[in-house]
C-alpha cells in the first residue's frame, strides 16, 4: 500500500493575514464609532458604524460565495480509517470531545495519517478504541476537514467490518489552525481601527469631558500679567489681583490701581464685597439684574486704606502684628469697612463708614 | 437627538427592508429560491437501527434511506448521519419520508418528514423584513400618535388574522378529534431512554431525556419512535410496558396519553376562541382611547 502524509494544512496565508486585518479593523472602527456617536449625540456617526459594520459583513460574505459554492459543489469522498490512538476529554457533557490519530486510506489515493477533533456521545466511547476501522468523509481538496461517519450505509459498514488497514507513518497531520499570528493582526487591526476613531474625533471627546466638569458660573476669564509679577484674573463673577513679591496693596496708589484694573471699560462694575489683604484683592461682582446691596468698588476711601491698617495694628493690643484683612460691603446698607489684624497677641478689628472715619474698635482679647 | 432626524433613519431602515421584501418575492415569483431550486424526491426507509439504551437522541433514529435519483434513474442509498434536515423521530421499515438536495449537489441531501412537503417557497427572508416593517410602523404610531396605537396595530391584524383561520382552527380540532377517537391501540415498551447533557457558557447544565418506544401496528409494522411527552419519569421508564394508540393511516402520529390528548382537544377551540376575544376587545379598547 502507498502511504504518504496528507499535505499539512498551511498556517495563515497574506491573504488570510489582510483579511483578519481588515475585518478587525472594521469591527474596531464601527465600534468605537457606535460608541463615540452615543457619547457625542451624533445620530449620523451611530448609523454609519451599522452601515459600515453590515456593508462590510455583506461584502464578506459575497466575497467568500464563490469559494463556498465551489467547495459546496465537490461530493466528498469517503474512505475507510484506521483508529491509531485517542484520548478523550470527559467532563459533565455527554458528547466528549475526543482527539483521534488516524490512518486514512482511500480507494483511489495514497493512504494518510491526520489528528482529528470530534464529538461523540459517552455512550459510544466503547466503538472507538484504537484498531478499530472506521468510514470516514473528507472534501478530497481539504482532508483535514475530515468527519467520522456514525451512521454509515451498509455497503460501507460491511467493508469497514472486514478492512485491514496497514498504518501509515506519522506523523499525523493536525487540524487546520491559523495560528497566532491571524489573531494578532486581528487585534491589531482591531485597536487601530478603535485608536483611529478616537484620535478623530478626540477634540470633541476631551472637550466634552471638560465640559461635563462642574462649571464655574463665569462666562468669560481674561488672564494676564506684566514684567512686575501682577497677575489680573477677571470672570463675570470676581476679579482679582495679586500682586508678586516686593509691592503692596497699600503702597501708595497701588490700591487704587488695582481696583481700576478690575473695573476696566468705566461700565459701572457693581461690587458686592472688595477684600483686600497684603497682595491680594478679590472684588465680588453683583450679578446683573440682580437687586443685591452693592456698591461702586472705585468709591472706596484709598487714600485712608494704610491708615486703618496702620491704627488696627497699633491700637488695638495686637502685638507684632503679621496679617491684615480689609473687606468693604454694603451689607448693613451702607458702606461699612471692616479691617481685621491678627499677630502673636491675637486679632482685632475696626470698623470704619465709607469715608473711611472709624466708626467702632474691637480690641485684641 | 432630534426625533425628526431618527425618521429619517427610520425611513432607511424601512427602505433597506423594503428591497428586501421586494427581491425576495420577486426570486419567488420567478421561482429561482433556493427552495423552489431544489430536487424533491420520495425517499423510502429501507432500514431501521435499534437505539442503544443510554445513547444520544441527537439525530433522531439512525435509517438507511433509499431513494431513485430523477435524472439517472440509480437507486442511491443513504443515512442520517450528521445535519441531514429534519430529525426523523419515528421510523419503520417501508416509510416514506421526502429527500431533497440543491440541483446538482445530491450529496447535500436532506430529510423531510412530510414526502409530499413542496418545500416552500424560500420566503423566509422577505417574510422576515416584512415582519420587522409591521412592527416598525406600530412602534412608530404608538410614538407619534399615541400609545392606544400600540393596541390597534398590534392586536387589530391578530384578530383579524383569528378571524380568518378560526374555521380552519374549528376543522382542524374536529378533525383531530375524530382521529383520536379513531385510534388503534396496541402495546408498546420503552426499549431505550437516550440522555444528553450539554452545557452552556454560563455553567448551565441542560439534560434532555428521550424515552423511545417500540411496538407493531395490527397491519405489522414494527415502529420505533422517540417519545416527546406522555411518559411519566422518563429517566426511568426503561422495559416499561405502555399502551400506545396511533392513527391507522399513520404510526408517526401515535400518542401515549391518548385520554389527555383527548381531553386537550375538547378545550382546543374555547381556548382558542377566548384568546381571539381577549385580543379584539383589546383592539377595541385602543380604538375607544383615541
Amino acid at each position: 500500500m502507498t502511504t504518504t502524509t496528507v499535505a499539512p494544512p498551511t498556517g495563515a496565508t497574506p491573504v488570510d493575514l489582510a483579511r483578519g486585518f481588515l475585518t478587525g479593523g472594521v469591527i474596531g472602527v464601527s465600534l468605537t464609532a457606535f460608541i463615540v456617536g452615543c457619547a457625542l449625540g451624533k445620530p449620523p456617526l451611530i448609523v454609519g458604524a451599522l452601515a459600515l459594520l453590515a456593508a462590510y459583513g455583506l461584502l464578506f460574505f459575497l466575497a467568500g460565495a464563490p469559494r463556498r459554492a465551489r467547495e459546496a459543489a465537490l461530493a466528498p469522498r469517503t474512505a475507510l480509517a484506521l483508529i491509531e490512538g485517542m484520548e478523550a476529554k470527559q467532563g459533565e457533557e455527554t458528547d466528549v470531545p475526543v482527539r483521534f490519530d488516524l490512518t486514512v486510506a482511500p480507494e483511489d489515493a495514497s493512504a494518510f495519517r491526520i489528528r482529528i477533533s470530534e464529538g461523540v456521545h459517552v455512550s459510544e466511547l466503547p466503538d472507538y478504541r484504537p484498531g478499530r476501522v472506521l468510514v470516514v468523509q473528507y472534501p478530497p481538496d481539504r482532508p483535514w476537514r475530515l468527519r467520522i461517519v456514525k451512521r454509515p450505509t451498509p455497503a460501507w459498514e460491511e467493508r469497514a467490518a472486514g478492512a485491514a488497514i496497514d498504518s501509515a507513518p506519522g506523523p499525523a497531520a493536525g487540524d487546520r489552525a491559523e495560528g497566532c499570528a491571524w489573531g494578532f493582526v486581528t487585534l491589531l487591526g482591531l485597536l487601530l481601527g478603535a485608536a483611529a476613531v478616537v484620535l478623530f474625533f478626540r477634540a470633541e471627546l476631551f472637550d466634552r469631558d471638560a465640559d461635563a466638569q462642574p462649571a464655574p458660573p463665569e462666562q468669560s476669564v481674561s488672564v494676564t500679567s506684566s514684567s512686575t509679577s501682577t497677575s489680573v484674573v477677571t470672570t463675570s463673577a470676581t476679579g482679582t489681583v495679586s500682586f508678586g513679591p516686593g509691592r503692596s496693596m497699600l503702597d501708595r496708589g497701588a490700591l487704587r490701581e488695582a481696583v481700576e484694573s478690575l473695573t476696566e471699560g468705566g461700565d459701572g462694575k457693581q461690587a458686592l464685597t472688595v477684600v483686600v489683604r497684603e497682595q491680594l484683592l478679590t472684588v465680588v461682582f453683583s450679578p446683573a439684574g440682580v437687586d443685591a446691596p452693592a456698591f461702586d468698588p472705585r468709591s472706596l476711601p484709598f487714600d485712608r486704606v494704610p491708615a486703618l491698617v496702620e491704627e488696627a495694628g497699633t491700637t488695638l493690643g495686637v502685638d507684632s502684628p503679621q496679617t491684615w484683612q480689609l473687606s468693604a460691603d454694603r451689607v448693613t446698607g451702607s458702606l461699612t469697612i471692616r479691617v481685621s489684624v491678627t499677630g502673636a497677641g491675637g486679632s482685632a478689628s475696626l470698623e470704619a463708614d465709607g469715608q473711611g472715619v472709624v466708626v467702632r474698635r474691637s480690641p485684641a482679647r | 437627538m432630534d426625533w425628526t432626524d431618527w425618521h429619517a433613519y427610520l425611513a432607511l431602515g424601512f427602505a433597506v427592508l423594503g428591497v428586501v421584501v421586494l427581491v425576495g418575492y420577486g426570486r419567488s415569483l420567478a421561482g429561482v429560491t433556493r427552495a423552489q431550486r431544489s430536487v424533491r424526491v420520495r425517499g423510502r426507509i429501507e432500514e431501521v437501527r435499534a437505539p442503544r439504551n443510554g445513547g444520544s437522541g441527537r439525530g433522531g433514529i439512525s435509517v438507511v434511506v433509499s431513494y431513485r435519483e430523477p435524472s439517472t434513474g440509480e437507486e442511491v442509498v443513504v443515512t442520517n448521519d450528521g445535519e441531514r434536515g429534519e430529525t426523523i423521530t419515528a421510523a419503520w421499515t417501508g416509510r416514506e419520508i421526502g429527500v431533497h438536495y440543491p440541483r446538482g449537489r445530491p450529496h447535500a441531501y436532506r430529510f423531510s418528514d412530510d414526502p409530499e412537503a413542496a418545500g416552500g417557497r424560500g420566503l423566509g427572508w422577505p417574510n422576515t423584513a416584512l415582519f420587522l416593517i409591521y412592527v416598525g410602523l406600530v412602534v412608530v404610531a404608538s410614538i407619534d400618535w399615541d400609545w392606544p396605537w400600540a393596541l390597534i396595530g398590534v392586536c387589530g391584524p391578530w384578530a383579524l388574522i383569528g378571524v380568518c383561520y378560526l374555521p380552519g382552527h374549528v376543522r382542524d380540532v374536529r378533525r383531530r378529534r375524530e382521529r383520536l377517537a379513531a385510534m388503534a391501540d396496541v402495546p408498546g415498551r420503552i426499549v431505550a431512554v437516550l440522555t444528553d447533557v450539554s452545557s452552556d457558557a454560563e455553567g448551565g447544565v441542560s439534560r434532555t431525556v428521550t424515552p423511545v418506544v417500540a411496538f407493531t401496528t395490527r397491519e405489522g409494522v414494527d415502529v420505533t419512535a422517540h417519545c416527546g411527552s406522555g411518559v411519566a419519569d422518563p429517566a426511568g421508564a426503561y422495559g416499561r410496558e405502555v399502551t400506545v394508540h396511533y392513527p391507522q393511516d399513520d404510526p408517526a402520529g401515535f400518542v401515549l396519553d391518548h385520554a389527555a390528548r383527548q381531553r386537550s382537544a375538547r378545550s382546543d377551540i374555547a381556548v382558542t376562541v377566548v384568546t381571539l376575544v381577549v385580543v379584539t376587545a383589546a383592539a377595541v379598547v385602543g380604538v375607544v382611547l383615541l
